[in-house]
């Protein structure tokens, strides 16, 4: 019900960190989210789909494995720093 | 381009959890106690408050924070009934309170002032549960006009809760509700937890409310957790 709310605060987490680090272009989020966390899967990939297409974003894609119990984090950023790639 | 993941393993109520410690510490050091009153709408908070907060006008000083999505017509009701302010946070349709907004509320509240602070969380049994605000207790509401296999429905907030309460007792020749069905669904999820009955429209079961809110009071923040699992 509140996956919005938690979509927020993953981005929150994401800018935060992209900033900080200068880390580039997101290109995907990594996201474990329990099966007694009380968030529905779709609900919230459908609310981090609309968060990401926006700036400073630009289309990054939520990427969510289910697990076990009630955990609920972000695993890993994926991006792209825009240097040539050896 | 150079692709490469960075690894984060951070919970997402990190930051959120991080604010609740700092309530928390922060009312320690005041002595002030926190309830946290949860329940599925119109389950009877506001009316429960109301009769406490008349009772215990001239006992305690109680501060009281509400939430809801919108209005703020729980905090006009409870403020006729204390000298106190009363602190409406509108969560603009979110479905529960979290620590920032309970930290901008104590900002407001004459802590030192104040015996107990009473959190009337957004009527909803599934996301408040999710959210620590820095209190000590979530106190957890059930009336009979609902249906006695909530805690089996909802699990997760009986289990969080250390105290419940069954309202509007004084309907209860009137509906198929069955107390000890539903204090057995209780248990279930939390063995532990301490059940009062109440009807704040007859009276019914309030002295020993009340007396557990004068103890909380009198203790201070840090009342002694129901030890469980």
């Amino acid at each position: 019900m509140h996956e919005m709310s938690v979509a927020i605060e993953v981005c929150r987490m994401a800018e935060e960190r992209l900033a900080a680090q200068q880390l580039g272009q997101l290109v995907s989020v990594g996201l474990d989210v329990g099966d007694q966390a009380g968030l529905e899967p779709d609900n919230l990939s459908f609310c981090l789909e609309a968060l990401l297409a926006q700036p400073p974003f630009n289309g990054a894609k939520p990427v969510i494995a289910r697990v076990a119990g009630d955990v609920l984090r972000v695993s890993y950023l994926e991006v792209d720093d825009g240097r040539p790639g050896d | 381009m150079a692709v490469r993941v960075i690894d984060v393993r951070e919970r997402v109520m990190e930051k959120n959890d991080e604010i609740a410690r700092a309530v928390r510490l922060r009312r320690e050091e005041a002595g002030l106690p926190a309830l946290n009153l949860v329940s599925s709408p119109g389950a009877g908070k506001t009316a429960l408050l109301e009769r406490t907060l008349d009772a215990l006008r001239d006992e305690i000083e109680i501060a009281i924070v509400t939430g809801d999505c919108q209005t703020q017509n729980d905090a006009d009701r409870l403020a006729a009934h204390t000298s106190h302010l009363v602190q409406a946070v509108v969560t603009g349709g979110a479905c529960h309170l979290d620590a920032r907004q309970v930290e901008r509320a104590l900002n407001d509240i004459a802590i030192d002032d104040t015996d107990l602070l009473i959190i009337e969380n957004v009527g909803n049994l599934v996301c408040p549960a999710s959210w620590d605000i820095g209190e000590d207790a979530k106190v957890v509401l059930l009336s009979v006009t609902e249906g006695e296999d909530k805690p089996e429905k909802y699990p997760k907030i009986f289990r969080e809760s250390d105290y419940a309460v069954i309202t509007k007792m004084d309907l209860l020749p009137y509906v198929p509700f069955s107390v000890a069905k539903a204090v057995g669904f209780m248990r279930d999820a939390n063995p532990f937890i301490r059940v009062f009955y109440t009807s704040a429209t007859s009276g019914e079961g309030m002295e020993e409310w009340l007396e557990f809110l004068r103890d909380t009071a009198r203790r201070g923040s840090s009342i002694t957790k129901v030890a469980r699992r």
